[in-house]
């Protein structure tokens, strides 16, 4: 059984953006197969959070990333642009390996 | 009563009262909005959804405040801003605007300005308005759809082009 990573898709309210956010890369994982699962919530549910990667908006990548709460946070800048994320959610797959 | 209280029931878990265009009313859409900063235009385009008690001001200036803090994620695809702050702020009932400006303003995004169509939010629950969320993001997702809002001269035209959305989703 393939390792399968563990993702908080996340803004700042857990409200519109993450969720909108979640919704495509939903879709992006199912479509490509990719070894992920999403979880949803605001930048709170990082307390306690326990799994491999942050998705989040590209305006919260730095901020997030340098919350040693965070393992590792990709940025999204284009919601609707399933190319990009499949690009850096395969990119971060493969630097698992 | 009764009766009634079953019907609600049954909207609710048909999920239609959470639907864009439920949910998106005429007056909550404002064309050839000017504005000439990313505050003014997000002020300007909750201006009927406060009038109609759907968010306090409070709500909205914690908006402004969340970009202020943490930077433009709200901006969320090319031209396209989506408001919306913490619920506990003021969010008192589920809501959607549109609100297209006459100038686009620029909100500081790297890749997504400058910003011409705002979806002003007012979301308690995400897991509640998923359904609304979801035809968002289709809706975004849609070029067609997209050049057609870029042409509307009427409220009743973005009714139109949400309605036909909400029905191929179906």
């Amino acid at each position: 059984m393939p390792k399968r990573y563990r993702a908080l898709v996340c803004c700042r309210a857990g409200m519109g953006s993450s969720m909108m956010l979640k919704i495509k890369c939903d879709q992006v994982i199912k479509e490509n197969d990719l070894p992920i699962d999403t979880e949803h919530g605001n930048l709170d549910s990082l307390i306690g959070f326990d799994g491999d990667l942050v998705i989040t908006m590209s305006d919260l990548t730095d901020e997030l990333n340098a919350d040693p709460r965070v393992p590792c946070a990709v940025g999204i800048t284009n919601i609707v642009s399933k190319d990009e994320m499949l690009n850096k959610l395969s990119e971060w797959v493969k630097s698992q390996n | 009563m009764e009766y009634l209280i079953f019907i609600n029931r049954l909207r609710f878990v048909k999920g239609c009262n959470y639907m864009l265009e439920t949910l998106l009313k005429p007056e909550f859409i404002l064309l050839d909005l000017e504005a000439s900063s990313w505050e003014q235009a997000i002020c300007k385009s909750y201006e009927p959804m406060v009038m109609d008690g759907i968010v306090t001001e409070e709500y909205v200036a914690d908006v402004i405040q969340g970009v202020k803090t943490h930077g433009p994620y709200i901006v969320i695809c090319p031209h396209v801003a989506i408001p919306h702050a913490r619920p506990e702020f003021g969010a008192l009932k589920p809501g959607i605007g549109v609100a297209i400006l006459k100038e686009p303003v620029k909100f500081g995004s790297q890749d997504n300005d400058p910003v011409k169509y705002l979806f002003p939010l007012s979301s308690r629950d995400s897991t509640n308005h998923l359904q609304m969320l979801q035809e968002l993001v289709e809706l975004l997702s849609n070029k067609e759809t997209m050049q057609s809002l870029s042409k509307v001269v009427s409220q009743q035209q973005v009714m139109e082009i949400v309605r036909e959305k909400g029905e191929l989703n179906a």
